[in-house]
């Protein structure tokens, strides 16, 4: 039987802007396996980022239960949650998200100085590895500001893979991107995925939800069957 | 994590550096106040070791104690009167077993002139014993002998620094006159270097007898300087002479002494008590400007934490604990800490020199100084960047999806 990684159970999200209450999610039902590829998509503000954030231990839900990898997540710590995100997770953005002053092998590296053990020249070779493979080996030193937005989200890409993590999370990560430099993304992303890596991607481009093995809409805060 | 990891640092420095604006106020605020408390301190030690360097250049030796005519406060005017101390007192003293020397002088301000040039000078009535006592001697010429005193003869020694105020080529042999009275130099003494008034080079001695008898005309003297064999009981001589001295001045009861006993450590004693006012005085200064600046960190901390916030929240989402965030900034604190402490030390330096061209003071370089300035740097920068550090570990990482 294939491990249930994500088990969402009737996940609720409300939001308390002054005295108005405004519930985002309305009740999340939702269970992804490993090696599983889901497209998640909707409307703008129907509370797609809302439920990434709260997947990717960002964010809290209100009521409801969330089992990650086996563990009641409310049950745990803020460094429990922490060590998750490090080593369990890697998030892609659609802003990217580098570290201006680092360059292109540093900003891969990050996640390795917040995990006990540090790294080491080893983890280095794996990082320039892993460079190699997404085709930036000559951007190795540049700076983010150097890099185009293909590449910066390449960048990202290395950067949530390092840790070998069980769940990698995009939030529209080709937003930014041309149709070129999008369809080089989702290349990986399947070829990723048919390494077995478990991959959640949200999207409202129905071309880019086509990758996935899945696609979930989500509708005024519940997923709709198609 | 280990404790110093090079890639941490390296980020944290590029982060700082990352904002130089920023950076540089921080720097400045701690700087100012780190390069005048350095330039306080290390002027007000300066000004310490040259008194107390004064002290010991009077030769005041450890087992040593000065009788001054007149009571009243060691530094101060006399309350009593100032003709009582003889020398028959001295000779009583002189048979105690513990004294190994005796000098008496008396002395005054009288007019000193060569060749039409006039001034107002100290001279010192002084007996053989002066030199011994006081450690200072010719540096040539000779000084008084017993034919001098008993001939009363009018000769004098004079200080270091005399001649040249009198433009006098060849001092020895020379004749100065003393009160309209000619006076032939036999002796001139080594320069003391003295802090302050004293004025000692300028100093002119004559015999002693003279000086009672023809210049001052009187049966009493002004100060007596002993010395006692080493290891004397300091408390128990003074209490001694204290007691002859009441007893053959006829000193009863609650009447006060008329004559003051000055040892050594109450001279240096009296000196450290001002001192620690004006170092107290001084550390409230250094502690205000610090808090200022350590405020001033603070607040450029808070407005660099809400600059970073989303780098700080990319941080959170890739794993970085409270522990981690807290470290990160307390790093950059102490590296403001550090940057700060040197170049103020440095300031400070370039500073005390500036103000010695115009000061006797002396600069002082004391690496004691430049490390407490940077323990108060780095205080300073812990405590005000404590807050700020708390403030990173409060943001939300869900920001960063949603700062599109
Ligand atoms: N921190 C917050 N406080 C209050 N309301 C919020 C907050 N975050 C999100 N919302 C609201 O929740 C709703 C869902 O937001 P969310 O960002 O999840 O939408 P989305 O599906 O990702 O939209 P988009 O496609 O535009 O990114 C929106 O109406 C938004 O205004
Ligand atoms: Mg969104």
């Amino acid at each position: 039987m294939v491990k249930k990684l994500v088990l969402l159970q009737n996940i609720v999200k409300t939001y308390q802007t002054g005295n108005i209450e405004h519930q985002v999610l309305k009740g999340i039902n939702l269970e992804v396996k490993e090696g599983d590829f889901l497209a998640i998509m909707g409307v703008s503000g129907s509370g797609k980022t809302t439920l990434l954030n709260i997947i990717g231990l960002l964010d809290k839900p209100t009521s409801g239960t969330y089992i990650f990898d086996g563990q009641d997540v409310s049950k745990l710590n803020s460094k429990e949650i922490a060590f998750i995100r490090n080593k369990k997770i890697g998030f892609i953005f659609q802003a990217f998200h580098l570290i201006p002053w680092a360059t292109t092998l540093e900003n891969v590296l990050l996640p390795l100085l917040y995990r006990k053990e540090g790294f080491t020249k080893e983890d280095e070779k794996e990082a320039v590895k892993l460079l190699e493979r997404l085709g930036l080996i000559d951007k190795i030193h540049a700076k983010p500001s150097e890099l185009s937005g293909g590449q910066q989200q390449r960048v990202a890409i290395a950067r949530a893979l390092i840790n070998k993590p069980k769940l990698l999370l995009a939030d529209e990560p080709t937003g930014n991107l041309d149709t070129q430099s999008s369809s080089e993304v989702m290349k990986i992303f399947k070829e990723l995925n048919q390494e077995g890596l478990t991959i959640i991607l949200v999207t409202h481009d129905p071309e880019i939800a086509k990758n996935a093995k899945e696609i979930k809409i989500i509708v005024d805060g519940v997923f709709v069957e198609k | 994590m280990k404790l110093l990891n090079l890639n941490f640092l390296k980020d944290i420095v590029r982060e700082l550096f990352s904002n130089k604006g920023n950076l540089f106020f921080m720097v400045l605020a701690l700087v100012i106040s780190l390069t005048a408390l350095n330039t306080i301190y290390s002027l007000g030690e300066s000004a310490k070791r040259q008194v107390l360097e004064a002290l010991a250049n009077l030769q005041f030796g450890k087992d040593a104690l000065l009788i001054i005519a007149g009571g009243g406060r060691i530094i101060g005017l006399t309350t009593t009167r100032t003709d009582t101390l003889k020398l028959e007192d001295v000779e009583e003293i002189k048979r105690l077993s513990f004294v190994k020397l005796a000098s008496s002088w008396s002395r005054g301000i009288l007019e000193v002139s060569y060749q039409g040039e006039a001034e107002k000078l100290r001279v010192d009535g002084v007996d053989l014993n002066y030199s011994l006592a006081n450690n200072w001697y010719t540096s040539s010429g000779r000084f008084f002998n017993q034919q001098d005193m008993e001939s009363l003869a009018k000769v004098c020694v004079v200080g270091a620094d005399l001649p040249k105020k009198f433009k006098i080529k060849n001092p020895i042999g020379e004749k100065i006159k003393i009160r309209g009275e000619y006076f032939e130099i036999i002796g001139v003494l080594e320069p003391k270097t003295f802090f302050g008034h004293f004025r000692a080079d300028e100093r002119v001695l004559i015999p002693f007898t003279t000086a009672q008898r023809r210049v001052f005309n009187k049966d009493y003297i002004d100060a007596v300087k002993l010395l006692f064999y080493p290891d004397t009981d300091m408390k128990m001589a003074t209490q001694t002479i204290r007691q002859i001295l009441r007893k053959r001045h006829n000193l009863y009861g609650v009447q006060p002494d008329d004559f003051r006993l000055i040892t050594p450590e109450m001279s240096i004693q009296r000196f450290t008590e001002a001192s620690r006012t004006i170092n107290i005085f001084l550390l409230a200064i250094s502690l205000i400007s610090l808090i200022i600046s350590g405020v001033i960190i603070m607040n450029l901390m808070y407005a660099n934490i809400e600059e970073k916030a989303p780098i700080i929240a990319l941080r959170i989402a890739l794993g970085a604990t409270s522990k981690i965030l807290i470290k990160h900034y307390l790093t950059m604190c102490l590296l403001i800490a550090l940057l700060s402490g040197v170049i103020g030390w440095f300031l400070s330096i370039i500073l005390m020199q500036a103000i010695s061209l115009f000061t006797p003071l002396k600069p002082l370089f004391s690496w004691v100084t430049f490390l407490i300035s940077l323990a108060f740097a780095t205080i300073t920068c812990v405590v005000f960047g404590l807050i700020p550090a708390l403030k990173a570990t409060q943001i939300e990482p869900s920001i960063l999806l949603k700062s599109l």
